[in-house]
């Protein structure tokens, strides 16, 4: 007779091993979603699906600050269901920092959005994975549109041959100065070139021991690039094929040098290094005389600090010019989207003049080139965004680009710890790029 | 089973006694086999078939399009993660976020727990006031760690420099790496301390007073009260929290995740964040997935290692 309960005793054994294994993988298991147990069958659709009869639902993700968000909500939206009433857009505001990795969740899990609006540099990595349906396939009037906008935030877009998305805003990094901190230093006009830049920063940094010329919030590609570009430095060749004498060439380890140099005077804040800084709120308050910063600026500002006047400026020049960064986002349209041709309907009218200068109020600057006049006539520091966008350059649009990115933001926290030489960490760094770049 | 009047044989049945001995036990087996149902079914699907599948895919170069192929590689993720110094880092941290943090929890847990046991009134309310940070949300606590831990205006800093003047300079917490992992660990130390404490109170308070009665009797003081009384008695619910509390250790993820994110790079990584980073960030799911397998072979051998070491006969 015990001979169930020396197998019951066993299976409760067997029991406390599994659930121990359990335990110990459960918070493993949790965020680890195994690709779906029944395959998601991916519409391989080329020509696109009938218009819809009945009313539809599109989901669309965007990651616009809370300004951008309620003119999106309050103004674009309405203007769209009234237009077509069968389609109901069913937009979902992702932070940023959320945003890409909840996103290839959903791909995997088969669940992706329909359209979003995505950051121009994860574009290539989308479209390299096959998540992107290429619109110039399956838009018949993508051309009527591909003529419309600026070529440099459409060439985002292009991966081998095709466009996988439309150009929906540009943006790029100017400097932003505090008129009130440049007075208080007996400053009357913002810096043209670097070296300008660092004579400023010298009288800046004698109003106070807590007062900082310059912040940024990291070592990421989108804070140095525009300090390595305008040094004249690169970060591989023209064609990505080797960072080898580009990304630990002399005048990127200049522009390292710059920069540790800007930090170890105090010039720099040390928010670099992490643990967060407040760089609207720095400004704001005074402490913070410069900044890198893009075209959402005023409607923040004048959310959330209105008393504080903004004033803009060319990137300083050094010898590469003045060169700054380009950011935007592109709208793209997922193969595993069921109902395409919606979908297209919400793109073309994202692209609409009607659409772009709604949104132009919140500070995203359009890219159709017909609708600029307008939009600089609402918002007359545009100009000077377009002024720089003409030199300013994109980061690697490289499948690869994240990765690169985390070695070039670990480089640039050792450089200026002051672990390593900028010269040798940056020698260190140049072959596990040129690795990266030749995989895709 | 005799029956007074009645010769000692299985009487008559009664109405509704229709089972014999045997088959009653069949028909409670059956229904403890119902019961475990439920929980059999929701272990399978949410717990063993994504064990085994994480399994599979630690074995390839995972593609997560659905659809697509997905290369087989062997053993290449494992040997990749032996050869990748940012794995050897994320496994220091672990370690030692579990050999800081674990010893912390139970020491101030046993000693929180022997204070609550003594005092006559307001068991209760410090009891709840301990427990509060075990059921508060890690994402509220990291995020207020994250504040008091700030370098320009966080309470620590505010309290060691302009209160106390311990330090003449604002500690910059979360930019280095080794202050980052104070801060990590103190975070996982007082969320912790509720949990182990309660236990501790419940085995306390089943300790017999006979025993201590008995001990009193024989000369034994305050000290050899404790010391051969309360902790051998506590001792298999000591070594039960041990077991826990490492499994816990080593599954470190918010507090991490949530207050530096494994920055700066990448110091402060540990198993479980640098996994999903991996997986996550970087689309290696492969290489994820065979990170978490070594990390769950880990902690099983830590944790049978543990209970065969300390595990006595009587005991559990």
């Amino acid at each position: 007779m015990c001979q169930p309960k020396a197998f019951a005793f066993r299976i409760g054994i067997g029991w406390m091993l599994l659930a121990l294994l359990a335990a110990a993988c459960a918070p493993a298991a949790a965020p680890t979603p195994g690709p779906s147990p029944t395959p998601v069958v991916v519409e391989r659709v080329v020509t696109p699906t009938p218009t819809p009869k009945g009313p539809v639902t599109i989901t669309f993700w965007h990651a616009y600050n809370p300004e951008e968000t309620k003119v999106f909500n309050e103004q674009v939206l309405p203007a769209f269901h009234q237009k077509f009433p069968n389609i109901r857009i069913e937009a979902q505001q992702v932070p940023y920092d959320e945003f890409r990795r909840k996103l290839l969740t959903s791909i995997a899990g088969g669940t992706a959005p329909d359209v979003i609006r995505s950051d121009i540099i994860w574009v290539p990595e989308l479209a390299a994975m096959g998540a992107l349906e290429a619109l110039d396939v399956i838009m018949p009037d993508f051309n009527a549109y591909k003529e419309k906008v600026f070529p440099g935030p459409l060439s985002t877009n292009l991966w081998q041959g095709h466009y996988y998305g439309l150009p929906l805003d540009t943006n790029t990094r100017l400097l932003m100065w505090n008129k009130e901190m440049y007075a208080a230093a007996g400053i009357a006009e913002p810096p043209k070139t670097i070296d300008e830049f660092l004579r400023v920063c010298e009288r800046i940094k004698a109003l106070g021991r807590d007062k900082y010329c310059f912040a940024d919030g990291g070592t990421y590609g989108w804070a140095v690039l525009p300090w390595i570009w305008s040094f004249g430095g690169d970060l591989t060749d023209p064609e990505m094929k080797t960072a080898s004498g580009y990304v630990n060439g002399p005048d990127t380890v200049a522009a390292y040098e710059f920069l540790k140099g800007m930090l170890d005077k105090g010039y720099l804040h040390p928010g670099i290094l992490g643990g967060g800084v407040d760089t609207a709120g720095g400004f704001a308050r005074d402490e913070i005389a410069n900044l890198l910063e893009g075209p959402w600026m005023p409607a923040i500002f004048a959310a959330q600090y209105p008393q504080k006047q903004i004033q803009w400026a060319l990137m300083p020049a050094g010898k590469g010019g003045s060169i700054s960064v380009v950011g935007g986002e592109d709208i793209v349209l997922f193969k595993q989207s069921r109902n395409k041709e919606a979908a297209l309907e919400f793109i073309r009218f994202m692209l609409s003049p009607e659409a772009q200068l709604m949104m132009a109020r919140a500070g995203q600057v359009p890219v159709r080139t017909d609708v600029i006049e307008q939009a600089v006539q609402a918002q007359p520091y545009f100009a000077l965004f377009f002024e720089q966008l003409k030199t300013a350059r994109a980061r690697l649009p490289h499948p690869n680009w994240p990765k690169i990115e985390d070695l070039l933001t670990s480089t640039g926290q050792a450089i200026l710890r002051g672990e390593k030489g900028a010269k040798e960490a940056l020698d260190e760094l140049a072959p596990k790029i040129d690795a990266l770049l030749k995989q895709q | 089973m005799t029956r007074p009047g009645g010769r000692a044989q299985p009487g008559p049945r009664e109405e509704g006694t229709v089972w014999n001995q045997g088959s009653l036990r069949a028909q409670r087996l059956r229904a403890a086999y119902l019961f475990m149902l439920p929980g059999m079914t929701f272990f399978l699907i949410f717990y063993l078939y994504p064990l085994i599948q994480a399994l599979r895919i630690s074995l390839y170069e995972w593609s997560i399009m659905p659809g697509q192929d997905s290369r087989f590689v062997g053993a290449a993720n494992y040997l990749r993660a032996l050869r990748d110094p940012i794995f050897w880092i994320s496994m220091r941290n672990t370690v030692l976020y579990t050999a800081v943090t674990v010893p912390g929890q139970m020491i101030l847990a046993m000693l929180v727990a022997l204070a609550l046991h003594a005092i006559p009134r307001w068991r209760v309310l410090f009891r709840t006031l301990y427990y509060l940070p075990v059921i508060t949300s890690w994402v509220v606590a990291a995020l207020l760690f994250k504040f008091l831990f700030h370098s320009q205006s966080g309470l620590i800093n505010y309290l060691l420099v302009d209160v106390l003047h311990l330090s003449d300079h604002y500690i910059p917490w979360l930019q280095n790496p080794e202050t980052a992992l104070v801060a990590i660990m103190t975070l996982g130390v007082w969320k912790g301390i509720g949990w182990s404490m309660v236990i501790f109170l419940a085995a306390l308070q089943d300790i017999p007073l006979e025993l201590y009665e008995a001990a009193a009797l024989d000369g034994a003081g305050r000290w050899g009260r404790f010391r051969y009384i309360t902790l051998p008695m506590m001792r298999p619910t000591a070594i039960f929290v041990l077991v826990m509390l490492v499994i816990g250790g080593f599954n470190v993820f918010l507090p991490v995740y949530l207050m530096t994110g494994g920055a700066p790079m990448h110091r402060t990584e540990t198993l479980l964040t640098y996994m999903y980073n991996e997986a996550f960030n970087f689309l290696d799911f492969g290489y994820g997935a065979a990170l978490s397998y070594m990390l769950a072979i880990l902690i099983f051998l830590l944790s049978f290692i543990q209970i065969k070491l300390l595990r006595r006969p009587m005991e559990l």
